[in-house]
């Protein structure tokens, strides 16, 4: 019996840069191989309100490093009196990642935040920390494959939220129903700099 | 195990044409063994690496009525949906079907094959040959092959002289009677859904529906498994398909969603 | 400094607590994932006045290529420059430890970083982790004792070179520089053929491709010449995309989150502390 580890629990993440927005979505599923689990799985976390990271791979080690990044910002809102800035984030999450390079987590993140004069800003990660900066979009998980060659054809620069929103959420959607271990439905966050909305998507259930 | 090693020349028929059209098909086709000192190793590696349509759900059993036989459609390589519209239940004669489980290559051919064994017994005997014999057929193939890497789960079911009859057939040699079958990774999922909703007494359309939602349940559990959920029917006058339901909308259909209304709160955040 | 109340992280250095588990799910047959690499053409050359330093721009995990734009030249110091290939979070995590050692020394000494103290302090460290750090590096600046090139490997041995190449691509590169270096080249000479080594890397190298980065070291400045030349540009971008009306994606609930700027309070004599 042989598997990568990336699919044991199976996940699909995929962030959008859009006009001053972005978006970032994921799947719904919890599964152990080619079991469901569980269709209302949370995969994206909310850092503080225009900062959020999608966690792809080994569930287990996505929840506890989400645990520990959410006590990290804790400690940074404490010293500072502020909220972290998207890049300083991901240079937290980078360093914590590269601190188990030999005994990594089995997790691959995806960041999305709207920094300073909110300016949208993606970045995804391996599991030791190797930081991608991207300004288009970035994904991560089982179904990652697919997700490169949608958002590489549905993408253009600049799209305003609504837009933005039907596009990340229709290359979710065909990304995951190539995909075995991915999909069960899709959540969406589009954030812009006065609003969040978190929308539930209408997926094939198999 | 028979293993062809070229010496034996007399069982190597399978395009001689030296012989008569009824003795090519009588005796099993044989393939070439490779020149491999390790073929135990070998084996392992090439059947690892031609082994698409691993994950699947079917599943049949038998009623007052005849016979249902239904299945899903998704064929995957690994995680990889290759393809979401596979029949994977096949259609022997206008009496008998088999299912697909195991190497799609493996089921297709030698449910081809059956097919023509099937049809040269009609004409040698005058008439249809039995769901017990065509399975039995079926069986001592994949008996004489077996250790070889051959990958193979099927149910035959047909109406034959003795009415309804359904077979599990696997290529490790196995062939079961039964009323209620289900192969492949759904099957647990399918069995849980038909165990609890079987009665001998149902009619037609009742029977069909059971089919459908074993089904769906197991492509809603099982990732392998999905697309299509197909229906087949098989009676005195032979078979019918009864329906193929995307199980995408199949789901909406047993389970209705209602959209929420928008939901709405107001936070506050520091100056940018 | 006061003790801090409960364990705060930031002490530096590796964590070994998950390797048991991992170790044993390898023993259970399960493959690890393989991380971002830069499988990668880095190369450097001196030349009259100073080091140019030249790399592509291809990130890859496994077969998909998964960065088509990366920056591989890092910044060490202002005078130094370094291309790293092989694991892309150890390249970047060892060029920005040292340069972040090389930053102290220069607050504590008051003078330019030199090359061969970037030089001994990545060998050191990867020396250390006897090749586990997989970062293959080439180092080139210019200090008081002139320019200088070395390539790094990354068991630690380094040479010192008038020219280098690295990575996957190195011997595609190697070729380009041994059929038309000369020592006194020009500035311009000197990225000419930089970009023709690393265009040799990407267009005969799987592992390499996109783009030529280069940066130019002399005594007085650094040139960083990002996106140098593009010898591959998009050919097949459809001008319009993907056009989704509004509403197709069927939704099952939505959550809105107004954001309102949070006020700054300022205390009011008087004031009731009411919001509008």
């Amino acid at each position: 019996m042989s598997f990568r580890i990336f699919e044991y629990n199976g996940s699909a993440i995929v962030a959008m840069v859009g006009k001053n927005c972005f978006a970032i979505a994921s799947d719904r599923r919890l599964g152990v191989q080619l079991q469901t689990i569980g269709t209302d799985f949370q995969k994206i976390f909310k850092i503080h309100d225009k900062l959020y990271v999608g966690l792809a791979g080994l569930a287990t080690d996505a929840q506890t490093l989400h645990q520990r990044l959410v006590f990290r910002h804790k400690l940074y809102q404490l010293r500072e009196e502020r909220d972290m800035k998207p890049e300083t984030f991901a240079s937290l999450v980078s360093a914590i990642l590269y601190e188990k390079r030999f005994g990594p987590y089995f997790t691959q993140p995806v960041i999305a935040g709207l920094g300073e004069d909110d300016q949208p800003f993606i970045c995804t990660m391996d599991s030791i920390g190797a930081k991608e900066l991207a300004k288009d979009f970035v994904v991560a998980g089982t179904a990652s494959e697919s997700l490169y060659g949608a958002c590489e054809s549905m993408y253009k620069p600049d799209m305003e939220p609504e837009e933005l929103f039907e596009t990340i959420s229709q290359a979710l959607q065909a990304s995951v129903d190539r995909d075995c271990l991915s999909g069960w439905g899709g959540h969406v966050l589009l954030v812009t700099p006065t609003e969040v909305r978190e929308s539930t998507l209408k997926g094939r259930m198999d | 195990m028979k293993l062809d090693s070229g010496l034996e020349n007399s069982s190597s028929i399978f395009l001689g044409g030296c012989s008569g059209l009824e003795a090519d098909f009588s005796a099993p086709p044989s393939f070439d063994l490779p020149i491999t000192n390790d073929f135990d190793g070998w084996q392992k590696k090439s059947v690892q690496m031609v082994k698409p349509a691993r994950g699947t759900t079917t599943l049949a059993f038998i009623f007052k009525e005849g016979v249902i036989v239904a299945a899903d459609s998704r064929a995957s390589m690994g995680g990889y949906i290759s393809s979401q519209s596979v029949k994977k239940i096949i259609e022997i004669n206008p009496y008998m079907l088999g299912t697909m489980a195991g190497g799609a290559a493996d089921c297709q051919f030698w449910h081809r094959n059956l097919g023509v064994k099937c049809r040269l017994h009609e004409l040698a005997n005058k008439r249809r040959i039995s769901v017990t014999g065509a399975s039995k057929l079926l069986a001592n193939i994949l008996y004489s092959y077996r250790g070889m890497g051959l990958s193979v789960g099927t149910m035959i079911a047909g109406w034959d002289e003795k009415g309804p009859g359904l077979y599990y057939v696997d290529s490790e040699g196995g062939r079961l009677k039964g009323t209620r079958f289900s192969v492949g990774s759904g099957s647990p999922y399918a069995y849980g859904v038909l165990d609890n909703g079987y009665k001998f007494d149902m009619s037609i359309p009742e029977a069909a529906e059971l089919g459908r939602r074993a089904i769906y349940h197991a492509t809603f559990r099982d990732a392998a498994s999905g697309g299509v959920a197909s229906v087949y029917y098989v009676g005195p006058d032979g078979w019918k398909k009864m329906s193929g339901d995307d199980v995408g909308d199949l789901h909406y259909s047993y389970y209705p969603v209602v959209p929420s209304v928008v939901e709405q709160e107001m936070t506050e955040v520091p100056v940018a | 400094m006061a003790q801090s109340a409960i364990e705060v992280p930031p002490k530096g250095g590796f964590n070994f607590d998950l390797c048991v588990r991992n170790d044993m799910l390898t023993k259970k047959g399960v493959q690890l994932p393989s991380y971002r690499k830069t499988g990668t053409t880095i190369v450097g050359l001196v030349y009259k006045d100073g080091v140019v330093l030249g790399a592509d721009t291809r990130a890859t995990e496994g077969p998909i290529v998964c960065d088509k734009n990366c920056e591989k030249i890092h910044y060490m110091a202002p005078n130094i420059y370094c291309c790293g290939a092989g694991t892309a979070a150890d390249t970047e995590a060892v060029t920005d430890m040292v340069s972040s050692q090389l930053n102290l020394h220069r607050y504590a000494t008051g003078r330019q970083s030199r090359v061969v103290t970037a030089l001994t302090l990545l060998k050191t460290h990867l020396f250390s982790y006897q090749g586990h750090v997989s970062a293959a590096l080439v180092l080139g600046g210019v200090d008081v004792t002139g320019p200088h090139l070395h390539t790094i490997y990354p068991h630690g041995s380094t040479d010192s070179l008038p020219y280098a190449t690295m990575g996957s691509g190195s011997l595609a590169a190697m070729a380009m520089f041994e059929s038309q270096y000369r020592e006194g080249m020009t500035r311009e000479e000197g990225i000419h053929l930089v970009s023709e080594a690393i265009r040799s890397g990407i267009f005969n190298d799987l592992g390499s491709g996109s783009n030529v980065d280069v940066c130019v070291i002399t005594k007085d400045k650094t040139e960083y010449l990002r996106n140098h030349m593009l010898p591959n540009p998009r050919t097949y971008v459809s001008t319009r995309g993907f056009s989704f009306a509004k509403g197709q994606t069927e939704v099952l609930s939505t959550k809105i989150k107004q954001l309102r700027e949070r006020v700054v309070e300022v205390a009011v004599e008087g004031a009731d502390a009411m919001e509008e």
